[in-house]
């Protein structure tokens, strides 16, 4: 097999990153959105939670209204684009999270799980260094919101604390597993755009030469 | 053995091994007048360049299956990592704690195997793979059972082991899986918490499923850009062997 030159510059490989990614984002981001209003619309007991708690998601379906017309229109947004919309989820998750009323706020808010697909999608379009931020991000964002609300107690044997913990080792093994796999995927692409072999053959072959010559 | 010759002839070596004139390390072969070195059938080259790539880029392969293998492997350590620390965090209730530890030491166990053969580069074979998945959605499950089903904190590992599953197998196996474990988990839950907490069970039930299909999204579009960029490494290579060699078309393909 005749080697080459990736036909492919590492600023277009970049920037096909952020648009393949960008489709999982926006995935992820409807997601929440939709679980968002089923639940505001379910459990509302007045108009007054209601419209204060449906705004949220409203803000958040815009926004992904546009992101997302301007994907199918074939005009993906850059990455600062997609940075800056993946902080204003975190920032809007993390206002349901604290400002939800009828005491389901901060550490006993059921909404912390719509951090998960968020962190996992946008460690599955960025390099590490900023997805490794992210995921710091949204870690001290929600342990910040925890203190805040008071939800945090050291009683029945810091039940509370193990639940935080657990939650976010959670959130981290999101953003290391999604990026790790990123990696993976570009490793394997840039070998593919290459001509190399896949790196399990290559794996195989140097195990199989090691194996003859010891 | 003084005498030693290389033999080609496969269809000699066959009369005489049949001939129980083999020596015993099985190399040499006795003619009747001198051993012959028997060569060994040359195991057909492992397949290296773009036809390892290839291979079954339009459904998910072993090769896939490899690959998404460890980021599995790794999601079950830090599942068992997290579920051990949590275990002896604030235990009380020792039936329990013996249901945890057993459970995550037979997990650690076999991603220890599992792990290993990634190591040597031996992808385990696809069904023990599945196997341990299955494996770990039920570890799941019955800690969420003997936690007290719905009230159980332990339900965010389903992400761990959602994310894992969704990014290794091909899709409509991912999807089994997403719905068995989100259908499973729904019916605990329900059956172990008042009405007034449906809302917080859809939710669940909803993430984990998010989880799955961005996931298995990303897999997708990826197997098809390799398959686009295999595509266009082969122009080029035609184009450079036919001088016809121009600038190659790199414009993003489109999503799977």
């Amino acid at each position: 097999m005749q080697q080459m030159k990736e036909v492919r510059t590492a600023d277009q490989a970049a920037a096909e990153d952020i648009f393949f990614g960008q489709t999982v984002i926006l995935w992820a981001r409807w997601s929440v959105i939709v679980a968002g209003i089923v639940l505001v619309l379910w459990t509302s007991g007045t108009v007054e939670q209601l419209t204060r708690t449906i705004p949220f998601f409203l803000a958040l379906m815009a926004m992904n209204f546009f992101l997302h017309g301007r994907f199918v229109m074939g005009s993906p947004l850059n990455r600062t684009v997609v940075i800056a919309s993946s902080i204003v989820d975190l920032v809007m998750i993390s206002a349901i999270v604290g400002l939800w009323p009828g005491g389901q706020d901060g550490l006993k808010s059921p909404f912390f799980v719509l951090y998960y697909p968020v962190v996992f999608a946008f460690a599955l379009v960025l390099p590490r260094t900023i997805e490794a931020a992210y995921t710091v991000f949204a870690i001290l964002v929600y342990t910040a919101v925890c203190f805040f609300t008071g939800t945090m107690s050291l009683g029945n044997g810091a039940e509370d604390y193990k639940q935080l913990v657990m939650r976010l080792i959670v959130m981290a093994a999101m953003g290391f597993l999604g990026n790790y796999y990123f990696r993976i995927q570009r490793d394997r692409l840039r070998r593919a755009t290459a001509g190399g072999p896949s790196p399990l053959k290559d794996l195989q072959q140097k195990l199989g030469a090691s194996t003859s010559a010891s | 053995m003084s005498k030693l010759k290389d033999h080609a002839g496969g269809a000699d070596s066959a009369t005489f091994i049949e001939a129980g004139h083999r020596s015993p390390d099985g190399n040499y072969i006795w003619d009747g007048q001198e051993w012959i070195a028997v060569r060994q059938p040359v195991a057909r080259a492992a397949s290296k360049g773009l036809s390892s790539w290839a291979d079954g880029l339009d459904r998910g392969t072993s090769e896939d299956l490899f690959h998404g293998q460890t980021v599995i492997v790794w999601a079950r350590w830090i599942l068992i990592g997290t579920g051990l620390l949590l275990s002896f965090w604030n235990a009380r209730d020792l039936p329990v704690l013996e249901v945890q530890l057993a459970a995550i030491i037979t997990l650690a166990f076999g991603n220890f195997y599992l792990h290993v053969q990634l190591l040597r580069g031996r992808p385990a074979i696809d069904v023990i793979v599945y196997a341990a998945s299955a494996a770990d959605l039920a570890v799941i499950t019955a800690l969420v059972v003997v936690q007290g089903g719905f009230s159980s904190p332990v339900f965010i590992f389903y992400f761990a082991a959602a994310l894992g599953f969704s990014v290794a197998f091909p899709t409509p196996l991912a999807a089994a899986y997403s719905v068995v474990g989100i259908a499973t988990y729904g019916v605990i839950c329900l059956a172990t918490s008042p009405v007034s907490d449906e809302p917080a069970i859809f939710t669940r039930m909803l993430m984990i499923a998010a989880i799955s299909v961005c996931g298995n999204l990303f897999a997708r579009n990826e197997r098809h850009r390799r398959a686009e960029a295999v595509r266009l490494h082969e122009e080029v290579l035609a184009e450079m062997q036919t001088g016809k060699a121009g600038e190659p078309d790199t414009a993003p393909v489109t999503t799977a």
